[in-house]
């Protein structure tokens, strides 16, 4: 066996403060050693690693799926029905999650780009555009021509001017 | 839940089971019971099956045998030091500690006296030890269980407090369609009820006892007849 092999701490050093922990779980092992031996021989091979296909359930309520017995109908116990409307309200949700749509998803897509996207749209786009794109919107907005403004450029004075 | 009308007789092997059982898991509920891969009836009654793999005897009887998880009406007979003794119609009497209730404390014990009608869970039951009950919820609420004060009370078989509390029942709802009423229904064949008059209560007291041998079957049209035991 392992657990014989394994080194045992001694007495003195469980003992300490801060084995305390150790010191419970090395009594566990302990304990479960012992009564394994003691009932080693009333324990079979089958009985340790049979799978039995049979689960056994003493209680009829859950065999047979009843509902809980206490039940109050049209006003006389407010509080009791305010509790079973609760109940079955859990329980419709569980049984059918997916509810139907009142909106279709491409409906859905259509009104989001259409309200919301735009906006977001524009700030990651505006991310990865380059200032040569910026500048040709601009320009395109403003003036509306689509060629953009010829660069100025320094121009020589002419020698007869002064 | 489909009805076989297959009749087991405490003794007999019931092969169909152990035929499932050698593919899939089986739930083996009360009056059955296995030897290795033998299953084996061990109350007479009809079987019974629920999809997928539960099967049960759902055999006449009267007296309890307590079930972990089952809800039960139980009425307090003493108190016994920090337990009170509760009787649940099993052959031994239930305890339930004074702790087992909604905000209660060392100091705040519940008011719960001899006499008292009691509509609590059964924790623990085995049958080497008498079984335990609680009337709160896992989170230490209240919820449906607790004292049923007023009212009025009475014995059934088991067969017939099971046959109110199945899911599609329609006694119930039938009962209703004619009296306003709040009722408790434990599996262990005891019934409280109240209404807003002692004469309503007993006529539905009436009409419930009524339904007693009836068959699944039948209920149906037993219950559009309800009316005329309330009447009555």
């Amino acid at each position: 066996m392992p657990a014989k092999s394994k080194p045992r701490l001694s007495r003195g050093v469980l003992d300490m403060k801060f084995m305390q922990r150790t010191k419970v779980k090395v009594e566990k092992e302990a304990d479960d050693e012992q009564s394994r031996a003691l009932y080693s021989n009333e324990i079979n091979q089958k009985m340790l690693n049979s799978t039995s296909n049979f689960i056994v359930e003493s209680s009829y309520s859950i065999c047979a799926g009843l509902i809980d017995g206490r039940l109050s109908f049209r006003g006389m116990n407010p509080e009791l029905e305010l509790l079973m409307e609760q109940e079955l309200a859990e329980k419709q949700g569980r049984t059918k999650p997916e509810q139907p749509k009142e909106v279709s998803d491409q409906d859905m897509a259509k009104a989001y780009y259409a309200n919301k996207a735009p906006t977001v749209a524009g700030s990651m786009g505006k991310k990865f555009s380059t200032k040569k794109d910026f500048k040709r919107k601009n320009s395109g907005n403003e003036s509306g021509s689509p060629h953009p403004k010829k660069k100025q450029q320094f121009k020589k004075p002419r020698s007869d001017d002064d | 839940m489909s009805t076989t009308s297959t009749i087991v007789m405490p003794g007999e092997r019931i092969s169909a089971i152990e035929e499932l059982a050698k593919s899939k898991r089986v739930i083996l509920g009360p009056g059955l019971r296995r030897q290795d891969d033998t299953v084996v009836a061990s109350k007479a009654g009809p079987l019974r099956h629920k999809e997928p793999s539960t099967f049960w005897v759902d055999n006449y009887q009267r007296r309890y045998i307590p079930a972990r998880g089952d809800l039960v009406l139980g009425i307090v007979r003493s108190k016994a030091g920090d337990n009170y003794r509760v009787d649940i119609g099993a052959a031994d009497t239930a305890s339930i500690s004074y702790l087992a209730f909604e905000a209660a404390t060392k100091k705040n014990r519940p008011d719960l006296n001899p006499g008292d009608l009691i509509y609590a869970r059964v924790l623990n039951a085995s049958a080497d030890i008498e079984p335990e009950l609680v009337c709160v919820n896992s989170v230490g609420k209240r919820g449906k269980l607790g004292v049923l004060a007023e009212g009025f009370f009475f014995k059934c078989t088991l067969n017939l407090g099971r046959m109110l509390l199945r899911e599609n029942c329609p006694v119930l709802a039938a009962l209703t369609r004619e009296l306003p009423y709040e009722i408790a229904v434990g599996v262990n064949g005891r019934i409280w009820l109240k209404a807003h008059s002692l004469r309503e209560t007993i006529a539905l007291a009436n009409a419930i006892v009524a339904l007693e041998q009836s068959g699944c079957a039948e209920i149906d049209k037993i219950c559009d007849n309800l009316g005329d035991f309330l009447q009555a």
